[in-house]
């Protein structure tokens, strides 16, 4: 999908006018944002934004996460454990380092 | 009311059952038609009943609940009433489907990982075959084993293309799913609003009886009854109410159960 950002009034405004007028194109909105599909009518949405109101307007291609391809098995279980804890208010790297959960700060510095 | 527990049977407008042990809960339940150890002949509790029928010293309500209950008790409607009901119509009406994309997530990485595997072996082969015929050695049986490798990695990769193609059905129709929950999140946040509303308008149209109630309190009250305690609210409003039910009394504001019925005036049940 082509997820579309505004960042000025003007091009929030005309995203939402564009989400008015073409609401098949439009997969999801979200305030100033939205995702259009990946067909060449959203890319022309988006484009048109973009040529309107330049940096005002980010577009960025989106794919669904598969993370039994895309991530280690380590943070899957990790993040499952983590969703599983017992006690809501402990944070992520007290959590990991009590079992053998990957460090939060590795797994900033691993790319996907 | 008529009350019978353990061979008793007490009636009255008031009952004063401090001495028998009885239970809150078991007094409450009853008064709601539970079975308990109680029996109770009363009027059948209306919706304020929750809020406003079992009156104790820990007890949790505030006074636009209290009073939401107590204007309701007494046939008030609000202006939202039917957008309300609305609302839970359309909410009720709504079906969200579960629709998890996992299993063929899953599909599609366990068949990428075998393709990848078949990849390597076939290239392993090819490589010994090389190896082979360079040294003039005998090369058929490894010749056969490639053969059969590049047979299963032509097999594995139909498979993986069925399984990305059924991923992406999967995800397709996870998307339009997630139509009906958006829906979903909107009706609920539109009846959370309207439901505000509507306590908001009936606490405004009883603030003034409130008021007086908690002004003409026989126990200390603070001077701005929108801070009183829950003990306090729970009083005035049941005494802005119009309660049928008995009222299950555990809270020492009155010189006896029968100045609390007058007070309330409701039917008391003090224990």
């Amino acid at each position: 999908m082509l997820l579309v950002v505004t960042y000025s009034r003007a091009a929030r405004q005309t995203l939402r006018n564009a989400c008015e007028a073409h609401q098949e194109t439009v997969v999801r909105r979200f305030g100033r944002a939205a995702l259009f599909e990946e067909t060449e009518f959203g890319a022309f949405l988006a484009l048109r934004l973009r040529a309107e109101y330049g940096v005002d307007v980010q577009v960025e291609r989106t794919a669904p996460l598969n993370e039994f391809e895309a991530v280690p098995d380590g943070v899957r279980a990790a993040a499952q454990s983590y969703a599983d804890r017992e006690h809501a208010s402990t944070p992520y790297a007290k959590f990991a380092s009590g079992d053998d959960h990957p460090d939060p700060a590795v797994m900033k510095d691993r790319e996907l | 009311m008529r009350v019978a527990y353990a061979g008793t049977v007490r009636e009255g407008r008031v009952v004063d059952a401090r001495e028998s042990g009885l239970s809150r809960a078991d007094a409450v339940g009853a008064i709601r038609g539970e079975p308990t150890a109680i029996a109770v002949e009363a009027p059948d509790p209306g919706p304020a009943h929750e809020w406003l029928g079992d009156i104790h010293p820990e007890m949790c309500v505030s006074v636009r609940q209290g009073l939401t209950a107590a204007a309701r008790s007494r046939g008030r409607t609000a202006t939202q009433d039917d957008r309300i009901a609305e609302t839970e119509s359309a909410l009720a009406e709504l079906t969200v489907p579960e629709v998890s994309t996992r299993t063929a997530r899953v599909d599609v990485a366990e068949r990428t990982n075998e393709v990848d595997h078949l990849d390597e072996r076939v290239a392993e082969l090819r490589g010994r075959v090389r190896a082979l015929r360079a040294r003039n050695v005998e090369t058929d049986e490894a010749e056969a084993e490639l053969a059969a490798a590049m047979r299963d990695l032509t097999e594995a990769e139909t498979e993986l293309i069925a399984a990305r193609e059924r991923h992406d059905a999967a995800t397709e129709a996870a998307r339009a799913a997630r139509d009906a929950r958006e829906r979903r999140m909107e009706l609920e946040d539109r009846l959370a609003n309207l439901r505000r509303a509507a306590r908001d308008d009936l606490t405004d149209e009883t603030a003034d009886e409130y008021r007086d109630a908690v002004e003409a309190a026989p126990w200390p009250t603070p001077t701005d009854p929108f801070e009183a305690g829950a003990v306090t609210v729970a009083l005035a409003a049941a005494r802005v109410a119009d309660l049928q039910a008995p009222v299950v009394l555990s809270v020492d504001r009155f010189a006896d159960p029968t100045t609390a019925a007058d007070w309330i005036d409701a039917e008391v049940f003090r224990l």
